[in-house]
């Protein structure tokens, strides 16, 4: 220590203020990431791939959603184009509808090539999304997609690895950090400018998702917030490996045990656990199948009542319920077609079912969530999924929100097509569907579906506790690294 | 003293080298229990399955029989189809999580109830499953690349590498093939001792089996032959990790994701949702149509029931039958376009294993199990047969206006798969030892000594 008092007393103006000399030595982290021949074409590689995804992200995005208007409005007018039928027929008829992409999906499309986009609505019946791409894509998806969600979550923690290692480690193999620390500098400022070099790289590993999630903010009607967030939550993934990076560096005797200990960290948190996780949580929690399902809902129907049995007890206690609203004896002398009035209830029945069974179907799966949330411990990239699915709308809560309002669409419709037969079709004629048939105009305006995208606060909700599993961690690595720093001063004193 | 003793003392001594090749034999042991656990739950449910199906064909006989119509018969019996999970299904699960393996038909047009979906987590599939095909294809590769990328650089780091090569045997080639191949071949045991186990349990076919161990073993060989020419050919322990994770990265994460996304743009797969558009306009405008030329046009395609008589007033099930089957068979070509386009994709997928082993391994494992696209297919095609029988035994019914009895609703048709060959995945093999084979020659082609990568 003694030996940089001259120095000191010799030209006390010279001496670099703490935060310059952090400045130099990422300066220095930066000159050698420049010289070397392996870090900068694999960073060069990383950003062309990042822009690479967020474009094919991007177009692949927007082909789909125009794919699934085009289609939305040729079902519309399909829909509306129908001849004059019996409101039934056109129960069966049904319509389609088409899930829209979220804007952010080129971001992240989460499970969107799991779900299927297709979802057929008719009467009496609900059916499953349908043409998804992972039963279309031979098994090429289960690789991944290339999204800038994938390079940034995946690819870009490895490459901080390889760069940043040796950060620390390099100075005390080599003998610099000896010299360094006896030239005055304290341990701290060393691994602050080790963090600015490496947080720097991060920064610009970033940036192309920036500049492209603001593309996607101000071309569409994506909500800022939510594309902040997708923003804020990677830049913090990235800054978690960050600060493992450059505390494993110190605390290793030798840079190569740093990279092995990063290269296991990084495959156990992104490559394994990820996988675990699911397995544990589908084999804790089964789902029945649709099998199943299908006929459990229709011998509870069964137990309710058969509409067409004159005996049966429900059925006739809401004959006469609606014989005594209306104030006659017999159904011929209702106001309405008794035939539509039975055919709501038992839509009303039956939705109801339905409807019970899916909700039980999506608690189950939100149970198996929250089992995999748990390992988000053990892994934080879980944590950053969450996050990321739940601001880009395309996580499996997103995609339930979706289904559960094609539902409520599909029973107002099939609703507003029982009350045509009531209201427009004689109950003493109502006796072929094929032959009594009503306008053609009565199907105007019954088409319109429009989806309605979550409340941007519902996203931020969802996505608060993994984002407070992944600040936690950061407060966890800022610890090892603090501790690691520590130590640093005293292995060399 | 036996050379290969000595390597394997060598070895036991080095705790990282000892606790790798146990992770790999743990990890591939419990990838093996959670495939066989979930093969049995499947076997578990369709066994569950059939029984309740059962149950509920003996509660409706006598309900659906009570006017002795087959249509009322046909519209309101939905019939179990299934597709078994296969003796080595546990190993490469692929698309059974997301694809239904059961699915109920009945006699009306099929189109509409072919693509039905089933109901699971999309969030857990994203994930992908933890199966035999994942450690093989993702962490193998890690656990040689760990033992085998300082193959010479450590020797040099302990100081034994000058003494090594000057011993006789020259370049001392010997010396490093005994030492990566006996890690290597253990790597390759300790993937394959669970397998084996496995498959003598379950009672494997061996040509199956033969194919599951030549994939693993083209494959383990690609990793180490490549771990070795890198590790030979550059000095530094850091460099040649970097080397080696990168080329990891590359085969097993970039590359098959790139591809995927060209392939989804140069293989358009939109086919499936217009198939539906069009079967439904055909379906419900056969309501429509005059209910006579409907009849004719089924009729001219179908002249066996031509005999049949005249429709009735009102309502008749024959009619409604009759313009079903021609809803699907307005799409029929836009059906086999369909699937022709699913497979131009599995088959640009199987061409792209020939030069990324990763894609290759999987291809192979997945055909092996019968657990791919192709087995979809292969389902859909039995649900078809099946639908079509179906069709065949009830028109009799339906177009002769004969009693459909309760002892006719108990010989309804049954589904059953049709067997489907083993399938040991040779081109993709072939494919995959094709790549071993080049990377093992070129770990063979062993720089002289004047090329060793001396300097530090």
């Amino acid at each position: 220590m003694t030996a940089a008092v001259p120095v000191a007393h010799a030209a006390p103006a010279a001496r670099p203020r703490p935060g310059g000399m952090v400045r130099r030595i990422a300066q220095e982290e930066w000159r050698l990431l420049r010289r070397d021949k392996v870090a900068m074409p694999a960073l060069v590689l990383l950003l062309m791939l990042l822009v690479a995804a967020a474009f094919t992200a991007w177009d692949s995005q927007r082909n789909a959603e125009a794919q699934r208007s085009r289609y939305q409005a040729q079902a519309h007018e399909d829909f509306e184009s129908q001849p004059d039928r019996h409101p039934h027929r056109m129960v069966h008829y049904g319509h389609f509808v088409f899930r829209p992409l979220s804007p952010l999906a080129a971001f992240d499309p989460g499970v969107d090539g799991y779900t299927g986009h297709t979802l057929y609505l008719e009467g009496h019946r609900q059916n499953s999304a349908n043409f998804g791409d992972v039963r279309q894509s031979s098994l090429l998806l289960r690789f991944g997609q290339l999204t800038p969600a994938f390079v940034l979550q995946v690819l870009a923690p490895l490459l901080l690895v390889f760069i940043g290692h040796a950060s620390v480690a390099r100075e005390r193999e080599s003998g610099t950090l000896r010299v360094l620390l006896a030239q005055g500098l304290r341990p701290g400022q060393l691994v602050a400018g080790k963090l600015l070099a490496l947080g720097g790289v991060a920064a610009l590993m970033l940036l192309p998702a920036a500049v492209a999630l603001a593309a996607i903010t101000v071309t569409t009607t994506a909500p800022a917030g939510l594309a902040a967030l997708l923003l804020a939550a990677h830049g913090l993934w990235l800054a978690l490996w960050v600060l493992a990076v450059v505390a494993v560096s110190a605390w290793l005797p030798r840079g190569r045990d740093a990279l092995v200990a990063l290269l296991a960290a990084w495959a156990c948190s992104v490559v394994l656990v990820p996988r675990l996780a699911p397995e544990a949580a589908a084999s804790l929690q089964a789902l029945p199948t649709r099998f199943e399902t299908d006929i459990q809902v229709a011998r509870e129907l069964a137990a309710l009542g058969d509409s067409h049995n004159p005996d049966d007890p429900y059925f006739s206690a809401f004959k006469r319920q609606v014989l005594a609203q209306y104030g006659v004896s017999r159904v011929e002398d209702l106001p309405v077609n008794y035939k539509g009035l039975l055919g709501m209830e038992g839509e009303r029945l039956t939705s109801e079912l339905f409807n019970r069974h899916a909700a039980e179907s999506f608690g189950r799966q939100a149970t198996q969530l929250q089992w995999v949330d748990r390992f988000a411990l053990l892994s934080p990239v879980l944590a950053l999924r969450r996050v990321s699915m739940a601001a880009a709308g395309t996580d499996l809560a997103s995609y339930r929100r979706f289904v559960e309002q094609a539902e409520q669409y599909r029973y107002r419709l099939v609703q507003a097509l029982n009350q045509l037969q009531a209201e427009k079709v004689q109950f003493a004629q109502d006796k072929s569907t094929r032959d009594v048939r009503i306008g053609r105009e009565h199907w105007h305006g019954l088409a319109d579906f429009s989806f309605t995208p979550p409340p941007v606060a519902d996203a931020l909700r969802r996505a608060a506790p993994a984002a407070g599993v992944l600040l936690g961690w950061a407060g966890v690595l800022a610890l090892l690294l603090a501790a690691a720093t520590r130590r640093l001063g005293r292995m060399v004193r | 003293m036996n050379a290969w003793t000595h390597e394997a003392r060598l070895l036991v001594r080095s705790r990282p080298d000892v606790a790798a090749l146990v992770l790999l034999l743990a990890l591939s042991t419990l990838a093996v229990l959670a495939g066989l656990r979930e093969a049995a739950r499947q076997q578990h449910t369709l066994a569950h399955l059939a029984q309740l199906q059962q149950q509920v064909l003996q509660d409706q006989a006598a309900k659906l029989t009570r006017a002795g119509e087959a249509g009322t018969a046909a519209y309101y019996t939905f019939h179990d189809t299934w597709d078994a999970p296969s003796p080595a299904a546990f190993l490469a699960l692929g698309l059974r999580d997301a694809t239904p393996y059961v699915l109920r038909v009945r006699a009306l047009a099929l189109q509409a109830q072919l693509h039905e979906g089933e109901t699971f987590n999309p969030e857990l599939a994203l994930a992908g499953r933890f199966d035999y095909a994942f450690v093989l294809v993702y962490l193998a590769p890690l656990v040689l690349i760990a033992l085998l990328y300082d193959l010479v650089s450590g020797e040099r780091r302990a100081g034994r590498l000058g003494l090594l090569l000057a011993l006789p045997g020259g370049s001392g080639r010997g010396l490093w093939l005994r030492r990566a191949g006996l890690r290597a071949g253990l790597a390759l045991g300790g993937l394959l001792l669970p397998v084996l186990i496995a498959a003598l349990w379950q009672g494997m076919p061996g040509l199956l089996l033969a194919g599951v161990v030549a994939a693993t073993t083209a494959y383990v060989l690609f990793w180490a032959a490549l771990s070795v020419v890198l590790a030979t050919r550059i000095a530094s322990p850091a460099a040649s990790a970097t080397a080696l994770v990168g080329g990891w990265v590359l085969l097993t994460l970039l590359l098959p994701t790139l591809a995927n996304a060209v392939l989804a743009r140069a293989v358009p797969v939109h086919q499936g949702v217009d198939l539906m558009l069009a079967q439904r306009q055909a379906v419900h405008g056969g309501w429509d149509e005059p209910r006579e030329a409907t009849l004719q046009r089924f009729f001219s395609g179908h002249p066996q029931w031509q005999h049949s008589t005249a429709l009735p007033a009102g309502f008749s099930w024959k009619w409604y039958y009759a313009f079903q089957q021609l809803g699907d068979e307005s799409v029929a070509e836009a059906f086999q376009a369909y699937r022709a386009s699913l497979l131009a994709r599995q088959q640009w997928t199987a061409r792209l294993g020939w030069l990324l082993p990763g894609v290759g391994v999987q291809t192979a494992l997945h055909r092996q199990a019968q657990t791919d696209l192709q087995a979809q297919l292969a389902y859909q095609d039995d649900i078809a047969a099946f639908h079509a029988r179906l069709r065949q035994y009830y028109y009799p019914y339906l177009f002769d206006e004969r009693r459909f009895t309760r002892h006719d609703f108990a010989a309804q048709p049954r589904f059953t798969a049709s067997p489907r060959p083993e399938d040991a995945a040779a081109l993709s093999l072939a494919g995959l030892a094709a790549a071993a084979l080049v990377a093992a020659a070129l770990a063979w082609r062993w720089p002289t000594r004047a090329g060793w990568p001396d300097r530090r």
